[in-house]
């Protein structure tokens, strides 16, 4: 049976997956967006005008390598580290 | 009035059931009640009145040939809004402001009208779908600044386009304008109304300055809005019901219940539908003050239980206070209108137990009429607040509603044991004493918070119980608040339409200006001069004698800064001189020091008047209600019997009288513990209490 | 214990709560306080801590509960029956020092037995800038009068010496004046009626409801945890301060039935207004803590306790003395709140049983602007624009989130009318719509945020001042969940000299209807103190919510919706929610959608992570 981790992501077989297309992403327990399809696109214009600010905001948009599905997001500078959420046993 | 006609019928139109009271000089109230039957209202008038016509001897048709005035009041309106059956509307309004009505002020719109459980979880919640969408407002370049200056001129091809295109287009059936500072300067509204007339005269319009000429911009769009969007069905009401009495043979004025509480005649309320909401429960609190003036009570606090809610208005010194923020459903709108507080507890609110704590609840879910309670054997599963009645001893399961329906005790039982007494580890009758007493004490709060709300309290005001399920807890609420005492009126069942025979012609004017305190007592009296005319010749073309009629000024004054305004009635003669402006302004500063508290009034910032009313009555002349003769105290020829019930003093069952109401004779008196039985209610009297029947038949329960 | 009896005195004790708001709002009468609902009312134990929280401002709940604690340890046996205590230091226990308390004790014969305490948001408080939010403020010296707890009261009798030295501090005394006279009056209900339920019902057994009240919540909460997955969930504030940037880090820790919020590796103490001390940094999580996972739980201290907080001393979420602090609310304070917000919409979405109360940020920005100077009127107008508590709802796991609905944790706020404000200040609006595109896109939208523009109108010196302590004009703050966007930031502009004001030959010169279409030079600004005189314009915008889940999965038919309420424009329908929809916005194509969509999504994935 699967755990749920988050509406895109479930946990099946000891393996993270994407919910849409099952895809896996690493073992439960530890970090996923390393194995994930990052795009890394400026924050400014981002989904229109009002996407006004500072030039090196940028947006992390974490996908599905198997399907494409968006798997999370989020605000953040270059030079810092992903947000990683674990899922404890 | 015609010498032979010489009845005055009230129907008033309720969710559930429409009432009729019937009144004639010398002779005793009659009393009609049927079903309504929406969304065509109008038969279930036929009904109510033809049922009250049987219990006189008539039929429908000769009773009507013998009326002379009938008066009515309706929920019309407030269906419409509540299942969303209004016409397809549209809104013109100034540029750069299309979104007002959308957003309703922020989050005001999203918890307004919300209970405590969903103002703590704001993640499920959501506003009530707009009347009008984002795709059917239009924005119209004009302006108008806070002085009323006209500082953009009205662009009138672009509201005719705005109009063709809403018309046209997106297929509205009526349409709503609404201009920023309309209320200052009409004149940019009623050019669109013009060119609407011309280019779309097949469209109900209104316009803001006419339904609600007051500052506030939100409020007054809403209010245009909701008047657009059930204008056609309230005109097409009013205009079928008057064609209807007329074909059974009434030849007499239509006169139609307003909120705040003054009937307008049948013609003038068709083009005021926002005046019609919620005009009911104002005639109940209508009919409480005339019963209280009746009976030498100004200060009454009148609470309505039904099956499904709890209403509560407050009559202060003979005066009904306004809602300063009318709600209908979960739309906010501004017109004058009695303040009736109402929550969801009634008869039928369901009893439960909160999952994990088993903490037990009244409400705020309520299993209504249907299934109803379970006792009701109608399919109801959940034991609700009628079947603890029933549990404790208050109902008699044989003469319920007059013997038209038997309760089915056994089956209340077995669903509150089940689903409340033993998951509470509880025997049934302590666990049913138990929920009796949180039902009344939330009430007891509930009014506690409303009197505290207007500086009142509660010691100083005696309680009308009306409604089905009113007169079974207030001996219980009514002691835990220390009210006076307690009347149950002979005409509790059919309050409201009660309330729609004691009420008068009322023409309500205001003019919005600011104006600094001190003003000349004459620049005041020059504001007032076009109402008081037009009041006039209004209430005159309408057959009343300059003795009949009664002009009450008030204005709304204000500390500068400050948001609370206080509508101040003038006391003194009017038109006003100097003394009696400054005696309106003392007369302010006192209200609002009642209302607000001690050392609330900020005096150096300065006092401003916001709005001008005039409130204009036209007395109307209503058959007097005979007093019957007082018999004796002994009430022993109406006494059943006696039984267990619950007495809150003794904390459990013990044994009092039961009494049938309709043998209860003027001056009877009954000591509790007792019960009386009335066709429509049971009437609980609790130890240390007695009740005296008086000469109207009403009941009052006194302390001990 | 007696379920009756409990049920009945908790009601009771939520009136009380109920009761004393209302008199507050009536005896202050001030705009930010009746409609900003800017303002506090909870009653506590006699040790200080929560018994009854109300429906105010969340922040304060747990503050006001260290504001009783602190007072009994400074006055110790030295509190008598019907003192009130003043206390507004942020070192000791307040959140800013224009968020004044008055704690009360109540006394239940010769016993002290419960506290009532309150805030409202005074007039002034005599700092650098009226109204209290100093931007520039180097230290807590400059930020006005703050004191760490001072008898106001003696006995049921005001100590004048104390209130008029308070006065004499602020501007507008009369309006303060006010401000305290309402917060004495609403403790005075709240002894009154507490009073009278003890009474009725006997201190035993009152006693024992609230104990048993505060041991409910802790087990109601303790379960609820227990039913949520242990795991840790991160979240990210970025605070922008005239382009220096500081840091909310929070890592959210839940294991079995206790819950931990770290802030560790957050920016050290900024040398702005915008650090907050731990007081304030407790009261900014549990701001969204209660009605997130506790609203069908009284808040109170058995809520408290499941919970522990680390935020490292000398940071910008537990600053030491004397950094200044007066912006914390809509700062630090306000940062640490959406922090908490994001990782617990992380936890309930990973919940079979909760994910249906998962919501991304709600209104992560508040700008705060403070107009001073003379109105129209001739009279003195110092005033928040209420605008500021008319956020926009994130995006929730069911539906998109309420466009302009407010926020978490003052629920029950409203924006004033443009006509009122127009009398109020010498203002006039150009505009106040919903902003197109300002909702985080996702498979539900985030609420749409505002834009207003507004021009000084028949001001009798020209115009107005204001001070803007607007964060949030460099980053999107109300971040998106389960791959929503973030909705957008926020943008000041102040336009100078907006040309076309003064154009005779332009008939609608001076009512633009777009920040494109006000002529004047255009200054980006978000902080400091700035004149808006003349033709001025102050443009401004303000973030919508975040959006929940992938936007390629949202429904064609909503973003025609949208397109056509102007919530989103045609080239975001079609850039970001991958929708082709008509040039007159009739219809989408169907065909087009899908093509698109499958495009976009590929481009998501770089060709060697796809191999």
């Amino acid at each position: 049976m699967s755990r749920r981790v988050s509406s895109t992501l479930e946990i099946d077989g000891g393996e993270i997956r994407c919910r849409k297309c099952g895809h896996a992403l690493g073992p439960k327990g530890a970090p996923w967006k390393h194995a994930a399809a990052m795009t890394e696109i400026p924050m400014r214009g981002a989904a229109g005008i009002p996407y006004s600010g500072g030039e090196r905001v940028v947006l992390r948009r974490f996908a599905c390598p198997g399907c494409g599905a968006l798997l999370d997001s989020e605000t953040a500078l270059p030079e810092d580290p992903f947000l990683d959420d674990v899922l404890f046993d | 009035m015609n010498g032979e006609k010489t009845y005055v019928i009230a129907t008033d139109v309720g969710g559930t059931c429409t009432d009729t009271v019937v009144f004639a000089a010398g002779e005793p109230v009659h009393i009609g009640k049927a079903l309504s039957t929406p969304p065509d209202f109008a038969n279930g008038v036929l009904d109510s009145i033809r049922s009250a016509a049987d219990s006189m001897g008539f039929g429908l048709e000769d009773l009507l040939k013998r009326t002379g005035l009938f008066t009515h009041g309706s929920t019309v309106v407030d269906n419409a809004l509540l299942t969303r059956d209004g016409a397809r509307t549209g809104l013109i309004t100034t540029e750069g402001f299309e979104d007002t009505l959308l957003v309703t002020r922020g989050a005001y719109g999203r918890w307004a009208g919300l209970a405590e459980e969903g103002l703590k979880h704001p993640v499920k919640t959501d506003r009530a779908p707009s009347l009008v969408p984002a795709e059917r407002i239009r924005g119209i370049p004009e302006r108008v600044d806070y002085k009323g200056a006209v500082i953009r001129e009205l662009d009138e091809e672009a509201a005719e386009a705005a109009i063709r295109h809403l018309v046209e287009a997106m297929g509205v059936e009526a349409i709503a304008i609404c201009f920023l500072w309309s209320c200052y300067n009409p004149d940019h509204e009623r050019r669109v109304r013009d060119i609407a007339a011309a280019v779309a005269p097949g469209a109900y319009v209104t316009i803001s300055s006419d339904i609600a000429p007051v500052p506030g911009e939100y409020e007054r769009t809403s209010t245009t809005v909701i008047n657009a969007y059930a204008g056609r069905i309230a005109y097409d009401y009013i205009t079928d019901l008057e064609a209807l009495l007329a074909e059974k043979g009434y030849g007499g004025p239509l006169l139609v219940m307003q909120g705040y509480g003054g009937l307008l005649p049948a013609e003038e309320s068709s083009r005021r539908a926002v005046g019609m909401i919620e005009c009911g429960p104002a005639a109940g609190v209508i009919g409480a003050r005339f019963l209280g003036g009746a009976m030498g009570d100004p200060d009454v606090i009148a609470a309505d239980m039904g099956g499904t809610t709890f209403k509560v208005g407050v009559i202060q010194g003979g005066e009904l206070e306004f809602a300063r923020e009318p709600l209908v459903d979960r739309y906010h709108y501004v017109a004058p209108k009695i303040e009736v507080v109402s929550i969801g507890a009634g008869g039928g609110s369901i009893v439960s137990l909160e999952p994990r704590t088993n903490v037990p609840r009244v409400g705020p879910k309520s299993a209504g009429a249907r299934p109803g309670p379970v006792c009701y054997g109608l399919g109801g599963v959940e034991p609700t607040l009628t079947d603890v009645m029933t549990l404790i001893g208050y109902m008699d399961p044989e003469i319920f509603l007059g013997g038209a329906m038997r309760l089915d005790v056994d089956a209340a039982r077995a669903a509150f044991e089940a689903k409340i007494a033993r998951p509470m580890g509880m025997a049934v009758n302590e666990a049913a004493f138990g929920i009796f007493r949180v039902a009344a004490a939330q009430i007891a709060d509930l009014i506690h918070e409303i009197t505290v709300e207007r500086g009142l309290d509660p010691r100083d005001f005696v309680l009308h119980a009306f409604g089905g399920s009113c007169p079974l807890l207030a001996g219980v609420f009514g002691r835990e608040l220390s009210v006076k005492r307690i009347v149950v009126p002979y005409t509790a069942a059919v309050n409201c339409a009660f309330g729609l025979v004691s009420a008068d012609v009322v023409h309500e004017f205001a003019h919005t200006t600011m104006r600094p305190v001190p003003t000349p007592a004459e620049e005041i009296n020059a504001l007032y001069a076009p109402m008081v005319e037009r009041a006039r010749d209004q209430l005159g073309a309408e057959g009343f004698a300059e003795d009949d009629i009664a002009l009450q000024w008030s204005a709304d004054l204000r500390y500068r800064r400050q948001v609370h305004e206080v509508t101040t009635p003038v006391r003194a003669a009017t038109p006003l001189d100097e003394a009696g402006l400054e005696a309106l302004v003392s007369d302010f500063e006192a209200l609002y020091e009642r209302k607000y508290g001690k050392g609330s009034a900020y005096r150096g910032a300065g006092i401003e008047m916001t709005m001008f009313r005039l409130s204009a009555r036209g007395r109307m002349t209503r058959p007097e209600i005979p007093a019957e003769p007082l018999a004796g105290e002994d009430a022993r020829a109406a006494r059943r019997g006696r039984r267990d019930v619950f007495v809150e003093a003794e904390g459990g069952l013990a044994p009092a009288d039961i009494y049938d109401f309709a043998a209860l004779a003027p001056g009877n008196l009954v000591a509790g513990p007792a019960v009386i039985h009335t066709p429509i209610t049971t009437i609980v009297v609790q130890a240390a209490q007695t009740a005296r029947m008086d000469p109207w038949r009403n009941i009052v329960i006194a302390f001990d | 214990m007696d379920p009756i009896t409990f049920s009945i005195i908790r009601h009771r004790l939520f009136r009380i709560v109920d009761e004393a708001v209302i008199t507050l709002k009536h005896v202050s009468g001030s705009a930010i306080t009746n409609e900003g609902h800017d303002l506090m009312v909870s009653l506590y134990r006699a040790d200080g801590s929560l018994l009854m929280g109300g429906v105010g401002f969340l922040h304060h709940l747990t503050s006001a509960a260290e504001a009783c604690k602190a007072t009994i340890r400074r006055f110790g046996d030295d509190i008598a029956e019907g003192d009130v205590f003043l206390l507004n230091d942020p070192y000791t226990a307040a959140l800013h020092t224009s968020d004044i308390y008055l704690v009360a004790p109540i006394h239940y014969r010769g016993e002290l037995v419960a506290w009532s305490a309150c805030f409202v948001h005074v007039y002034d408080i005599g700092a650098t800038n009226p109204g209290g939010f100093c931007p520039d403020a180097p230290d807590i010296f400059t930020e006005g009068f703050s004191s760490p707890g001072i008898r106001l009261v003696s006995g049921g009798r005001v100590n004048q010496d104390v209130m008029d030295t308070l006065l004499n501090m602020v501007r507008s005394p009369e309006m303060v004046a006010l401000d305290m006279s309402s917060m004495i009056a609403c403790n005075n209900v709240a002894r009154e009626r507490m009073l009278a339920l003890i009474e009725k019902y006997g201190h035993e057994t009152v006693d024992e409801a609230c104990r048993t009240l505060i041991e409910q919540s802790e087990t109601l909460l303790r379960e609820r945890l227990r039913e949520l997955p242990d795991g840790s969930w991160r979240s990210r504030q970025y605070i922008d301060v005239n382009g220096e940037v500081f840091k909310v880090n929070l890592t959210m820790t839940k294991r079995d039935d206790g819950l931990v919020f770290d802030f560790s590796g957050s920016s050290p103490q900024a040398p702005h207004a915008i650090n907050c001390t731990k007081w304030a940094s407790l009261g900014g999580l549990f701001a969204p803590l209660f009605p997130l996972l506790c609203y069908d739980i009284t808040w109170n201290e058995g809520v408290v306790r499941p919970i522990e907080m680390i935020a490292p001393e000398g940071s910008i979420v537990n600053c030491t003395r004397p950094a200044p602090v007066s912006v914390a609310t809509v700062g630090a304070i306000q940062s640490v709140n959406n922090a908490a917000c994001a990782a617990i919409g992380k936890m309930l979405d990973a919940s079979e049983k909760y994910a249906g109360e998962a919501t991304a940020v709600w209104h992560a920005n508040h700008f705060a602007v403070f107009m001073f100077g003379r109105n129209q009127h001739g009279g003195e107008a110092i005033g928040i624009l209420t605008e500021t508590f008319a956020g926009s709802g994130g995006a929730r796991n069911f539906a998109d989130g309420i466009d302009v609905g407010g926020e978490i944790p003052n629920p029950i706020s409203r924006m004033a009318n443009v006509e009122t404000l127009e009398t109020i200040f010498p203002l006039r609006y150009l505009f106040r719509r919903r902003m197109t595109d300002s909702g985080g896109p996702g498979r539900y939208r985030g609420g749409a945020g505002m834009e207003i523009g507004l021009t000084p109108h028949d001001a009798p010196d020209g115009g107005l001042h204001y001070v803007v302590s607007g964060k949030g004009a460099d980053f999107p703050m109300s971040e998106g969940l389960a791959g929503g966007y973030p909705g957008a930031p926020n943008s000041y502009i102040w336009v100078k000299n907006n040309e076309a004001g003064t154009d005779p030959r332009n008939a609608d010169a001076g009512f633009g209807q777009s920040v494109d279409d006000l002529p004047g030079e255009q200054e980006r600004i978000s902080w400091g103190v700035f004149p808006l005189m003349g033709d001025d314009v102050l443009y401004l915008r303000w973030n919508g919510g975040g959006g929940y889940g992938d936007p390629l999965d949202r429904e064609p038919g909503s973003v025609l919706e949208d397109c056509r309420a102007g919530v989103v424009s045609r080239e975001t329908a079609a850039r970001v929610y991958g929708v082709a929809i008509d040039e007159d916005l009739a219809a989408f194509d169907a065909a087009a959608t899908e093509a698109r969509r499958r495009a976009l999504a590929a481009a998501r994935v770089p060709a060697e992570a796809a191999e």
